[in-house]
């Protein structure tokens, strides 16, 4: 993943999957087998530029990246399902996820959580607003305690968020 | 420093000298404050010299377990024979809730850390680092990535490290959301392609870790100390130390939760911690009193009020209190809270990390969650805090790795030391008296 | 040996080589360490904790499948800590397993079941949420997994990835969260798929084939070997009222391990085929009357008697070693031409297991033929039996042509199993009994003598290959020392061909010996 790479995630893609591992991203795979000593070592990095370009990771993505590396499928879905950052089915255009674990709790968080579900229009955690504009989920602690409340939108890490300053914040997300 | 407060009078301030200093971030900007001399003066010296110096300093595995650095070193083969590449693992998963310290170290410093990392490759034979960074630590990464291609444009990192004939290179590992990962040998997993499951030990890293090569992981706070090890000398090192001899040095202090300045603070092992809580930190909010601290992140003892006023902030200091330094993730927790909520808030984030291996685990977790969800939905038993002490009996000390370890030790220092408040709610069905609601923290600037 | 590891268990004397599990070394002292994951045929991952012993000066409960023995150790299997470890284990397994018990068909053979009774909690503590419902997923093309039953010991998924080669299985999610998963849009149609069934200790992977069919404690289980090729794989044959309802594997070490192919897994309803031929048959005229034994008999000796033209013997290789030698030498004074048909199929090996597959050769007994001289130049030898003066077909379904052939011999005998077999010019007919319904030995290609158990009751008056052969034999010579038993009629066999010197029932037992190669059998006189 490059420091350049797009900030936002890619919506609800429902098009025909179209093969990531063509052209620069396929030589970019190339330089990746070179720093692990088996192609298997690339299956993390790999599913995030999947993810990366495609916005989530659909069973097509994961039948070319076990194809890519030699690998099964099912063994590739064993990981992806493994690691709760990979999404594998579509969510909106922007992903929120804010940290509810205890030390973030005991300053509010929960509230920063109900501010972002009625402000995004999402209502519940996990589902996507009408508009496709956001997803919003609890995660556990992203390491960032001593600045509550920490809020991760897409790439962007965003601290010390409260209620006041939910709307404040979405507005930067188209 | 305390960052992100201005450095206290009490701290020693060595790893996070430059915290918010932007232009320590830069290959130049990090050579400028001396960096890098400490790999140069290494690359000049036997590996088992440089091994030895760190032995002699007394650093200890900052990333939780405490284990003494140089010694882990002298685990690795002594020769790297045929087909058998050495390598270095990095740990910047940082995870444990309440730790931040380590994202510091990588958004400030990152040369220190490469530097750091290097000076270790070199004595351990390694010629490959991989630094695994969680997944989202996404500016961290950023900055990482930055500072390695500057590195190697500078000769620090590549084929002939400062025209030394040592190759060292650094290959960045993005985590995808695993708390597990944190553990040493679910993290080699990881950078194999795996799930992240922690493997049974033996064999050990260094006769067996990543892809089956010779490999010692090391936590990022451990290798940031580094550097200053080699350029001021062991005997420095170990004359950082204000109470138990065996641990020396500084350490990150991670204080979060209700105190008025959270942030990063850097003691001197040994500083006691009331100094860090009420003098550094700032102490209480208003009209708030301390009910109970969780030193190391959240898998150590909770300890009380009481127990916090004279102890030092070192591994055996903490251990005599029944407790452990473990991360330095220190969460406190004044009378606006609600113990048994945030335990079982606690218990669900283990539930939620657990990899599924082990029985005990997987559904202890689980189990120790929803019992402690019954009791705040005020539908407890009186006999439901004998079966969570009983539970978390079962799941201690019977598991490949120590996460249900992690969610015993809460739950048993909980109901041990806090009885009342669960008493209230098993007994009255409501929240102990002494816990009000928890106020919204005033917004930071 | 001196340089094994003496250890004590639970008070007993052990002794054993050096890197043997502790799970492993019990046994020696006849003690089942209570497990899940752990299995002698699959990499261990120490995962379920249901092993945990406590080892003397060790700090903590030791996982006994991945610790080896060292010298002096003291273990202790059923101490308070470690017997509370495994109760735990239960109970947290307990709290998310349904009580399927009256509706799985694992109950009576479920470990799961085996262990709570031994040591479990008598009640469960569990009182929260309902229990995870997820539906039945078919893993086809004959396994179901129920993910509600999973343990999560993950031996099926490191069954396929280890043993099979084909990591079509994996571990989905993580947490409680966790269950087995297939590719989408993928079976397990691999041909040795059909073990993960046995494999799993409870009943979250069962066979379509046997499901609901009957209850464990309902079965009696034969000790037999697998007829579908030349591997002999070791098999338990279940029965049920007489019927065969499932074959399952029997652990050989030296042959199939713990494991048999999906194709000798369904090679059982054969066993219960109807359509036999029940009596004896003489042709009188035109058809064929039924008749008791005697008469029958008498009739075939008299045209063995009365041959002096050209014998052939067409056999079938599925026929026992009994079988095969007392027909033999039935028929070897004459001038006999004998001849075994092999049919042959897709070789399908299992990677993880040197030397084992489903193999080309898809006849149980071919190698014994081949030891006692018979041919397998089929379809020459059915081309000579139109000339011959008698011709004998044992238990071999003939084409069309081929009985076309056959029955311009001057006199043909059928010895057979199915009506199908039954050839309209036949003098006479004697109804044989199958394998399920009859003890005897295969020799397998790497020339193993294993012994088969009889599992079923023989229908009608049908009797095995071999006394019909000794019976007639009798009646040919005019003495009446022939064998009586099966094991009479191997020691017979075993007496004529050096191969099988030293070799009796007794001695094979039921994992079978070694037939003497040829070397060793060279200075040892004529071959039959």
């Amino acid at each position: 993943m490059s420091a350049d790479s797009p900030a936002s995630v890619h919506g609800a893609e429902q098009a025909p999957y179209r093969p990531v591992f063509v052209g620069e991203a396929k030589a970019r795979l190339q330089k990746l087998f070179e720093q692990y000593p088996t192609k298997q070592g690339c299956l993390l990095p790999a599913l995030w530029m999947v993810q990366e370009a495609r916005g989530w990771i659909p069973e097509e993505g994961i039948a070319e990246v076990a194809e890519q590396l030699g690998l099964t499928p099912a063994y590739v879905k064993g990981v992806v399902t493994f690691y709760t950052m990979y999404h594998t089915h579509p969510v909106g255009r922007h992903f929120i996820q804010v940290c509810t674990t205890s030390p973030c709790n005991i300053c509010g968080a929960e509230e920063v959580v109900k501010a972002l579900l009625a402000a995004t229009g999402c209502g519940e955690l996990g589902a996507t607003s009408p508009d496709g504009r956001f997803t919003v989920i609890e995660t556990e602690c992203l390491g960032a305690c001593g600045f509550p409340t920490p809020v991760l939108i897409d790439n962007d890490f965003v601290e010390s968020i409260t209620p006041e300053r939910v709307s404040g914040l979405l507005q930067g997300y188209k | 420093m305390g960052y992100p407060f201005p450095s206290h009078a009490k701290e020693t301030v060595l790893l996070s000298r430059y915290f918010g200093d932007a232009a320590a971030r830069t290959y130049d900007g990090w050579v400028k404050r001396g960096g890098y001399e400490g790999l140069k003066k290494a690359l000049g010296m036997t590996r088992e010299a440089v091994i030895e110096e760190v032995k002699n300093s007394g650093l200890r595995g900052r990333g939780g377990a405490g284990f003494p650095t140089g010694l882990k070193w002298t685990f690795m083969p002594k020769s790297v024979g045929p087909g058998r590449a050495h390598y270095l693992v990095c740990n910047a998963d940082e995870s444990e809730p309440g730790t931040f310290k380590d994202r510091e170290i990588m958004r400030w410093t990152p040369h220190g850390l490469i530097e750091g990392c290097a000076i270790a490759a070199y004595a351990i034979g390694a010629e490959r680092i991989y630094i695994y960074i969680r997944g989202e630590f996404t500016e961290p990464w950023a900055i990482m990535a930055r500072a390695v291609a500057e590195a190697v444009e500078a000769g620090a990192l590549g084929r002939s490290v400062f025209g030394s004939g040592n190759r060292i290179e650094v290959v960045l590992h993005r985590g995808a959301g695993a708390y597990i990962c944190g553990e040493e040998t679910a993290m080699m997993n990881s950078i194999e392609g795996k799930r992240g499951n922690p493997r049974i030990k033996p064999p050990f890293p260094a006769q067996s870790g990543v892809f089956g090569m010779p490999t010692t992981v090391n936590n990022v706070e451990t290798l940031a100390a580094v550097p200053s090890i080699m350029m001021r000398g062991a005997a420095w090192y170990k004359a950082l130390c204000l109470s138990s001899p065996k641990s020396t040095g500084t350490k990150l202090w991670s204080v979060c939760g209700h105190v008025q300045r959270p942030g990063n603070y850097e003691v001197t092992m040994g500083t006691p911690m009331k100094d860090l809580i009420f003098e550094m930190a700032g102490g209480m909010r208003p009209g708030r009193k301390l009910k109970a601290v969780i030193p190391g992140g959240s898998s150590v003892p909770i300890m009380t009020a009481e127990e916090i006023e004279d102890c030092p902030l070192d591994y055996e200091g903490i251990a005599a209190k029944g407790s452990m330094l473990g991360s330095g993730g220190m969460i406190v927790m004044d009378d606006s809270t609600d113990l048994v909520y945030q335990i079982m808030r606690l218990a669900r984030f283990y539930a939620h990390e657990s990899c599924a291996q082990c029985t005990q685990c997987r559904e202890g977790t689980a189990w120790t969650t929803r019992i402690l969800e019954r009791i705040l939905a005020g539908q407890g038993r009186p006999e439901d805090l004998d079966l969570l002490l009983d539970l978390a009996d079962n799941m201690t000390g019977k598991t490949i790795c120590v996460l249900s370890d992690s969610c015993a030790a809460p739950v048993v220092s909980g109901i041990k030391k806090f009885p009342e408040e669960f008493e209230a709610y098993v007994r009255q069905r409501r929240r102990a008296a002494s816990s009000g609601s928890a106020p919204a923290l005033a917004a930071r600037s | 040996m001196s340089d094994l590891v003496n250890l004590t268990i639970d008070g007993m004397p052990v002794s054993v080589p050096p890197g043997t599990p502790l799970i492993e070394a019990a046994k020696q002292a006849g003690i089942l360490v209570p497990h899940y994951c752990y299995h002698p045929s699959l990499p261990s991952p120490a995962v379920c904790r249901m092993c945990l012993v406590e080892v003397e000066k060790a700090p903590k409960l030791m996982p006994a499948c991945v610790t080896v023995v060292a010298e002096g150790q003291v273990v202790n299997v059923n101490s308070p800590a470690a017997k509370k470890a495994r109760e735990s284990v239960l109970e947290f397994l307990l709290i998310n397993h349904p009580l399927d018990c009256p509706i799985c068909d694992q109950a009576g053979e479920c470990e799961l079941q085996d262990y709570v009774f031994q040591e479990g909690r008598s009640g469960s503590r569990y009182d929260e949420y309902a229990k995870r419902y997820n539906p039945v997923e078919d893993f086809g093309p004959d396994v179901l997994y129920i993910p509600n039953r999973c343990i999560l010991c993950t031996r099926c998924v490191r069954f396929m990835e280890d043993v099979a080669g084909e990591p079509i299985l994996n571990v989905s999610e993580r947490g409680d969260r966790a269950h087995i998963g297939i590719d989408d849009g993928h079976l397990l149609d691999h041909p040795w798929a059909g073990n993960v069934v046995d494999l799993c200790p409870v009943g979250s992977l069962i066979s379509k084939d046997f499901l609901h069919k009957a209850r464990a404690w309902d079965l009696d289980k034969t000790a037999s070997v697998c007829t579908g090729c030349s591997q002999g794989c070791n098999i338990t044959i279940d029965t049920r009222d007489n019927t065969v309802v499932r074959l399952r594997p029997r652990a050989n070490l030296e042959v199939n391990r713990h494991f048999i192919c999906d194709t000798g897994r369904m090679n059982y309803r054969w066993m219960n085929r109807g359509d036999r031929i029940e009596a004896p048959l003489i042709r009188e005229g035109a058809r064929h009357a039924a008749v008791a034994w005697d008469p029958a008999l008498d009739r075939f000796a008299q045209l063995v008697r009365g041959t002096s033209g050209p014998v052939v013997l067409l056999a079938s290789a599925h026929l026992s070693t009994e079988s095969l030698a007392m027909l033999k030498r039935l028929l070897e004074d004459k001038s006999l031409r004998a001849a075994v048909r092999i049919p042959v199929g897709e070789e399908a090996p299992l990677a993880g297991v040197s030397g084992l597959a489903l193999r080309r050769e898809r006849a149980p007994n071919g190698e014994a033929a081949r030891m006692l001289g018979f041919g397998t130049d089929w379809e020459a030898t059915v081309a000579a039996a139109s000339g011959a003066a008698l011709a004998v077909v044992v238990d071999e379904d003939l084409t069309e042509g081929e009985a076309a052939q056959v029955s311009r011999a001057k006199a043909v005998v059928v010895l057979g199993t199915a009506e199908p077999q039954v050839i309209a010019s036949a003098q006479v007919v004697m109804p044989l009994t199958n394998t399920a319904e009859e003890s005897g030995t295969f020799v397998n290609r790497d020339r193993r003598v294993q012994r088969y158990l009889q599992a079923r009751a023989a229908p009608g008056m049908a009797q095995p290959g071999w006394w019909v052969a000794a019976e007639t034999l009798g009646r040919v010579t005019g003495t009446d020392h022939q064998p009586t038993t099966a094991a009479l009629a191997f020691a017979l066999a075993a007496s004529a061909v050096p191969a099988l010197g030293g070799l009796s029932h007794e001695s094979l037992g039921l994992v079978g010996q070694l037939a003497r190669s040829g070397a060793e059998t060279a200075g040892a006189g004529a071959t039959s």
